[in-house]
């Protein structure tokens, strides 16, 4: 309105509309400036391409790495190549790359996670697990050495001098096997060699770069039995308890001559059962998804724990929502004092960090020692009975929620035009029919996308539920989830509080079914909102 | 013209390309250039590590990074950590060596027996595991348990169960507080600070196989022996000398204003105590029923070398730090002290100075260190859980259904 006439001042009868701030600005930077800053941009994005694909490469990713190679060149492309086609694509590459990078990588990754037994013992690839189970096979065999050691080079070879800690009997082990060294020949210091005829002592700074020779240098003592470097100054004798045969890819226990064989599912296994600790991460198909639907432990909870989330999340929104709704009409009024004031006091609890109101309500409500029941005239069991714990989480859900609810609804209904429901009431429609016919549909074309995403938010809302109750109380029977778990905590439980605990597998697997159930009650709903734009 | 032009911007685009990806791949591999070991480590413990490891390190030629991390996330982040940033050397808990063994994120250790000889059997068997052999996989470092405080202008530190009783619910009804003794809970509930109760009780966790280890299948949650024994919780319940409504800082408000006798605290508390000005005592618990002994949980702290020392080729010079250096007195005693703990070794508990320390360290006796099986990921939550429902006041499951219930659904868990 101003700007409408000032510009009526200097050319009247001609309104030209000021340029928005935008506009004004993009001239700025299609000069020299807008070309620095595309180079720049572009640089960065090239830096990035190639820090990627080195890394790539160099784990060994080389199709990933072609890939990230293949997008940073069409990025260049787009940019720099002077065809008409490519404009509009100019414009998309950046929502593309975020949406690749932030929504369907980890959905992807997601995804592979959930077909795959990646838990606490399976936590490595096959080559390493391998690796890991000779190393954790090696036992000290009864009354073997211990040795005080000290590295030393023979003509450049890596020797370890060694001081026998029970006997004090000198020797020198090398690749070949251990050999007695003549105690004239050696100066014994401490319990450890500091010299000997024909060898260099390595000490200090000597020591730092040998680290991967001397880990791997294997003196042959007798049988199966080797002396190895324990640190830098210890060596001992061990004799493995297992034997891999890379032929038949099976492990066989020395001692009682049992086979360990690969089971399919990322372990090593006898015929009866028994299995190795360390497997690795492999594919297992469906067994996740099959899990939870056939395991009593896992299925029996997720159903009442579905109605308790579903009830939740709704009850949630839809109380918000018209509490929010009813104080946004209260505030609106034109002439109300102190109307901003008032406004702020009633976000004061959405600009609060969530976590913290939810810790203080939960020394509020406190059964015995929260404020809550010292006020009232009677004790209400807030926390520890089921019934009220679930009435506690969703008092105090609305209470964090309703100021979101207010301020999109004080948005929306300052956006409803004055002239509609001007035009109502002097049709002669009461204040609850023009609320109900007019405002109330206008409204909800705006707000329902809100409270879809806000029924999906409270769907999966882990923390109101974790800093107020962790889930509980739980029932002497059924103690996999609480009673007020909903379903994202209880995966947490299912997965990290179960079995051996850390079922990444698992949890994933729960994850896509949590995210079908929400995909679908949101897709249906907005489906549903649909029909609202076509009333309004 | 304009073919010139975007000939030019692209020449100029790929040269400042070129130069900063140099410059990101430099940086990025410059790390590696001097032999470095890696220690993560929380940040109570920050500067000691930092002073204990330097002065290893100077005589090895090595150099060190110290990188602070929450307590916790050291053990989750090791799982998913990427080679090139993760540590050689971890602090980390007793109790997570299960778990991270079977992951094959750390390696075993073979100190010397003479530094072996230096620590308490149990300390080096809480850091003991394997399936099949048993094996160390961390150097001891510091001790912890909770032990018994007493306010002592309120109450004699008991020699009896039924003293304690005595004198906490006089306390109670003199200062009207809801409950007798400050012993934390919460909704979540809290099977480590519950536990000398239920091992006074005649409760275990798991039982030992042949062989001496932990064996996931033998649960002692309901086992015949506790089984006797719920009626007493039930009691007091109905006294009101446990409640589950009492979590962490309610326990520690209770005390610290003289509405409880009793606290059932660890170390880590001390400052908290001293600072109080309150007249207070530190003891083991007596004992409630005849021939069980109420005993703490006991944790051990330490250190371990990670599967990636050998990627980085450092092993040798973790191992050295780890099984040779940081078990001797000296490190021991800073490592230890810097955090108000016990330490491991038994030539440097000898040289701790303060007395409530030390009496923490006796209070332990006899305690039994939690179970370091990754089993035991099922057991936390449905034994605090059975405690929070037989403790609740009025509605409280009776314990022995509630115990039962709990005993169950580990071993289903369990599978």
């Amino acid at each position: 309105m101003s700007t409408g006439t000032a510009t009526a001042r200097t050319a009247p009868g001609v309104t030209v509309p000021k340029p928005s701030l935008l506009a004004r600005a993009l001239p700025a930077f299609s000069g020299t400036v807008g070309l620095v800053l595309k180079v720049v941009l572009l640089a960065v994005s090239n830096a990035i391409g190639l820090w990627g694909l080195v890394g790539l490469l160099n784990n060994g990713n080389t199709v990933a790495g072609l890939c990230v190679l293949a997008a940073t060149l069409a990025i260049d492309a787009v940019y720099l190549l002077p065809i008409r086609g490519l404009v509009p694509v100019k414009f998309l590459v950046p929502g593309t790359v975020f949406l690749i990078g932030f929504q369907l990588i980890p959905i992807v990754y997601n995804a592979s996670v959930a077909f795959s037994n990646w838990s606490t013992g399976h936590n490595l690839t096959k080559e390493e697990a391998i690796q890991t189970i000779q190393e954790t096979s090696l036992a000290q065999p009864p009354n073997g050495a211990f040795y005080t050691m000290t590295p030393a080079r023979e003509d450049g070879t890596l020797a370890l001098l060694l001081v026998d800690q029970a006997t004090g009997k000198t020797f020198v082990g090398t690749e070949e096997g251990l050999t007695p060294l003549p105690s004239a020949d050696v100066t014994v210091a401490n319990g450890a060699i500091t010299e000997a005829a024909g060898y260099e002592v390595l000490t200090g700074q000597g020591l730092a770069g040998i680290d991967q020779e001397l880990a791997g240098l294997v003196v042959p003592a007798g049988g199966n039995s080797f002396v190895r470097a324990e640190g830098l100054s210890t060596a001992l004798e061990l004799t493995p308890t297992l034997r891999y045969d890379p032929e038949a890819d099976t492990f066989t226990n020395i001692e009682n001559g049992a086979v360990f064989s690969d089971n399919g599912k990322g372990a090593y296994a006898t015929a009866g059962g028994e299995e190795i600790e360390q497997g690795w991460r492999t594919n297992i198909g469906l067994q996740n998804f099959k899990e939870i639907f056939t395991n009593p432990l896992i299925r029996d909870p997720f159903l009442s724990t579905f109605a308790w989330t579903f009830s939740y999340a709704l009850l949630s929104v839809l109380f918000t929502f018209f509490a929010g709704l009813f104080i946004a009409i209260a505030l609106n009024h034109d002439g109300l004092r102190f109307q901003r004031v008032q406004r702020s006091i009633l976000i004061l609890p959405y600009a609060i960090p969530a976590f913290l109101s939810l810790l203080v309500w939960r020394g509020l409500l406190n059964d015995d020692f929260g404020v809550v029941n010292s006020i009232l005239p009677f004790d209400v069991p807030w926390l520890f009975d089921p019934f009220w714990a679930r009435v506690s989480c969703l008092l105090v859900n609305f209470w964090l929620g309703i100021p979101y609810m207010f301020l999109i609804c004080t948005g929306a209904l300052q956006a409803i035009p004055g002239e509609m429901t001007e035009a109502a009431r002097v049709d002669g429609a009461s204040g609850l029919q023009v609320f109900r016919k007019i405002t109330l549909p206008l409204l909800l074309v705006a707000v329902a996308p809100l409270l879809i995403a806000s029924f999906a938010f409270n769907f999966n809302n882990f923390n109101a539920i974790y800093f107020l109750t962790e889930g509980g109380p739980y029932s002497a029977e059924q103690s996999v989830a609480g009673s007020t778990d909903i379903l994202v905590s209880y995966t947490y439980k299912v997965a990290f509080q179960t079995g051996r605990g850390g079922d990444y597998g698992l949890a994933a697997a729960l994850s896509i079914v949590i995210f079908l159930i929400i995909g679908t009650i949101s897709a249906v709903t907005f489906i549903r909102t649909k029909a609202l734009e076509n009333v309004a | 013209m304009l073919s010139t032009t975007t000939a030019a911007r692209a020449l100029v685009a790929l040269v400042v390309a070129s130069l900063a990806a140099i410059a990101l791949t430099a940086t990025a591999s410059g790390a590696d250039a001097t032999t470095t070991i890696r220690i993560w480590t929380d940040k109570d413990r920050l500067a000691a590590v930092t002073k204990v490891a330097n002065a290893w390190a100077a005589s090895k030629g090595a150099t060190i990074e110290v990188v602070q991390k929450d307590f916790g996330q050291i053990r989750d982040n090791l799982k998913t950590v990427q080679s090139e940033t993760a540590p050689d050397v971890i602090v980390g808990a007793h109790d997570w060596i299960g778990e991270l063994s079977a992951n094959g994120s750390i390696v075993p250790l073979f100190p010397s027996a003479a530094t072996q000889k230096q620590f308490p059997g149990y300390a080096l068997d809480a850091f003991s595991y394997g399936t099949a052999i048993k094996k160390l996989y961390g150097a001891p470092v510091a001790l912890e348990n909770i032990a018994l405080v007493t306010n002592t202008n309120l109450a004699k530190v008991p020699t009896t169960w039924a003293q304690l009783q005595r004198s906490a619910l006089a306390t109670k009804k003199k200062t009207k507080a809801a409950v007798g003794i400050s012993v934390q809970q919460g909704s979540g509930g809290d099977a480590y600070h519950m536990y000398p109760l239920f091992a006074g009780l005649g409760g275990y966790i798991f039982g030992k196989n042949s062989a001496g280890n932990l064996d996931p299948s033998n649960i002692g949650v309901a086992n015949p022996k506790f089984l006797k024994n719920p009626a007493l919780i039930d009691q007091w319940n109905k006294l009101g000398l446990i409640r589950s409504s009492v979590d962490s800082s309610i326990s520690q408000d209770l005390f610290l204003k003289g509405k409880t006798a009793f606290w059932f605290t660890g170390p880590w508390n001390l400052d908290t105590l001293k600072k109080s000005g309150l007249s207070f005592r530190i003891s083991g618990f007596p004992q409630i029923v005849a021939g069980t002994k109420a005993v703490p949980f006991l944790g051990v702290q330490g250190f371990m070398v990670t599967k990636f020392a050998a990627t980085h080729n450092v092993e040798s010079l973790a191992k050295d730090l780890v099984s040779n250096y940081m078990m001797q007195t000296g490190p021991q005693l800073e490592l230890a002290l810097a955090n108000t703990r016990y330490p491991a070794n038994l030539n440097a508990g000898k040289q701790v100075k303060d007395a409530q320390l030390k009496a923490f360290g006796l209070a332990s006796t006899g305690g039994v260190p939690m179970p370091n099986i990754p089993q035991m990921n099922s057991v936390w939550g449905d034994l605090g859980a059975a405690w929070v429902r037989s403790t609740k006041g009025s509605g409280s499951v009776p314990a022995r259904r509630s115990f039962l219930g709990a005993s169950r659904s580990i071993a289903q868990k369990i599978g």
